[in-house]
């Protein structure tokens, strides 16, 4: 009986204390989602402080170019003024395709590419695309650990209770998983 | 195919030879695979969840052995200081001083690895002599660092660089945000950007998972076990010349003579796990490395440099063997890896991480 006793008061103190453990947790992987938002964020305003720089330096070298650079440098400055995050998607997606043709442009100039200030920012470049890439793949996975104890057996329970919500994954948008055209004229 | 007998060339699936007529195995051979157990096609999670249970088992393992250590030593000194089995309990395998005994040690070794984990880690940087390096003056390996740390969700860690030809890397820090992590000069030279960073994954990978935090736990506790056994065995040694009035009680023969052969064999057990724990977490930063970089092949043309490459490696020793990417004492071979290694065989890497390739 003596023993029966302890069993319910270690009930009593366990319980709560693991609901405050799930409750911990959750606001844990909401908060990392929220992070890794703003970590997306960050990576692309370093993008697009970058992308001028690259223009400014590329253009002596690439006066045919004309074109695709104005498209560079169009899109980058459309998707600095994007304000909602619909808007600001889509004109990434329209940045990314138009570096795209640019870095593939360049590989027609072997000076550009000796030259060692294009260098240097082209490192910088594809290492803010990986960061870009690499964000938004963290950004999902947190998405998914989140999502996963929303969802799962017991957590759903505290999640049910203090209103936590599923977060939405980032997508790519069409414009950077499509393969870019390439012109050959 | 080639018949076996006379060597001729045969149809794929002939039952005779045309040459000799001796019979053909049917079935085409199976590919030669390669020693060791059969993988099942897997994911990185998958691979990540089953290394994790190893470890947990390894460790509990560990902890066992320690906890009986320590039951025999209080019992067998409560059969010889008191010379009775034990007056409170009716049950005669329970004896009170040895689950005194048994929670001491494991205090003990939770204090002491509590002590190792502030403080340990920057000594072992300082004594291969590594030199940390600023952003201008290794901009890729610093951009591949930050990627890898964006990808794992944690802050960047300290970049060093060491100056030797060798190829070879370590990741050090007892916690994600002081963590750093080292590079040798041969294998910022003798990797392309991808591979680089299959590397900083598979270092990344032990960061993110305390691995640093793990093997201090766990070389402690090792550590206490070869103590106590020592210990225990010189005791049962002068215990044995000086025992004149013998007051133990009849049981008391049996129990030190169990005491004497596990303490006789408990250290080594403790290494054979120490280094078996150690294989585990080499397996789970690799697949963690691919879960950051969703690229298996950075890694595996990596670890097959760093296996080709044949320049000999002076900045370790054995106490620093173990953080290396690959064993810095050149241990490759499947042989030598069985029992007493600290990497898994490089082969047995690959082939798992070709794996995870298959599935994604």
């Amino acid at each position: 009986m003596k023993i029966l006793g302890w069993i319910v008061v270690a009930l009593i103190v366990a319980v709560p204390l693991w609901g405050v453990l799930l409750f911990n947790t959750l606001v844990n992987l909401r908060n990392q989602v929220q992070n890794a938002w703003r970590q997306i964020d960050v990576q692309l305003k370093r993008r697009h402080d970058l992308i001028p720089n690259l223009v400014e330096v590329v253009k002596d070298y690439m006066s045919y170019e004309q074109e695709t650079l104005n498209k560079v440098i169009q899109a980058r400055n459309q998707a600095v003024s994007a304000t909602t995050p619909e808007t600001a998607i889509a004109a990434e997606g329209v940045l990314s395709g138009a570096m795209g043709k640019l870095f593939a442009l360049m590989e027609n100039y072997p000076d550009l590419k000796a030259n060692e200030n294009v260098a240097r920012l082209m490192e910088e470049l594809s290492a803010t695309e990986n960061k870009i890439a690499f964000s938004r793949q963290f950004y999902n996975d947190s998405v998914m650990a989140l999502n996963n104890s929303v969802e799962t057996f017991p957590s759903n329970l505290i999640a049910g209770m203090f209103h936590f919500k599923q977060a939405t994954y980032f997508e790519v948008p069409e414009g950077e998983s499509a393969v870019p055209a390439v012109n050959l004229r | 195919m080639n018949c076996p007998e006379c060597g001729a060339v045969n149809k794929a699936g002939a039952g005779k030879c045309v040459q000799c007529g001796a019979l053909l195995a049917r079935a085409a051979p199976e590919p030669a695979r390669p020693a060791g157990k059969v993988l099942h096609r897997t994911d990185f999670l998958a691979a990540a969840r089953a290394n994790r249970r190893a470890t947990r088992r390894l460790v509990f393992s560990l902890l066992a052995i320690l906890v009986i250590l320590g039951y025999l030593c209080g019992w067998s000194l409560q059969l010889v200081i008191r010379g009775i089995p034990a007056p409170a309990t009716d049950v005669w395998f329970l004896s009170l001083w040895g689950v005194r005994t048994a929670f001491v040690l494991l205090t003990v070794g939770a204090v002491w690895s509590w002590v190792a984990f502030h403080g340990g880690d920057r000594l072992v940087l300082s004594l291969t002599g590594a030199v940390e390096v600023r952003p201008a003056e290794e901009p890729v390996l610093h951009n591949v660092v930050e990627e890898m740390a964006i990808a794992a969700g944690i802050p960047r860690p300290r970049v060093f660089v060491l100056e030797t030809g060798a190829m070879n890397a370590f990741a050090t820090g007892m916690n994600p945000s002081r963590a750093v992590i080292c590079v040798t000069r041969g294998l910022l030279n003798g990797l392309n950007r991808e591979e680089l960073q299959g590397v900083i994954g598979h270092e990344m990978g032990h960061i993110v998972n305390w691995d640093i935090r793990y093997a201090t736990a766990v070389g402690v506790i090792v550590g206490l076990i070869a103590l106590v056994s020592d210990g225990a065995l010189r005791a049962l040694y002068f215990s044995g010349n000086s025992r004149g009035s013998g007051r133990g009680s009849a049981g008391a023969p049996f129990i030190l003579l169990v005491l004497v052969v596990f303490a006789a064999l408990a250290p080594m057990f403790a290494m054979l796990v120490q280094f078996a724990v150690s294989r585990q977490r080499e397996f789970l930063a690799d697949a963690t490395s691919v879960r950051l970089t969703r690229h298996p092949q950075g890694l595996i043309s990596a670890l097959e440099k760093l296996g080709a490459s044949a320049e000999p490696f002076r900045g370790a020793n054995r106490a620093t063997q173990h953080m290396f990417i690959v064993n810095p004492f050149r241990n490759f071979t499947e042989r030598s890896s069985r029992l007493y290694a600290t990497h898994p065989p490089l082969q047995l890497r690959i082939n798992r991480l070709r794996n995870l390739g298959a599935s994604m």
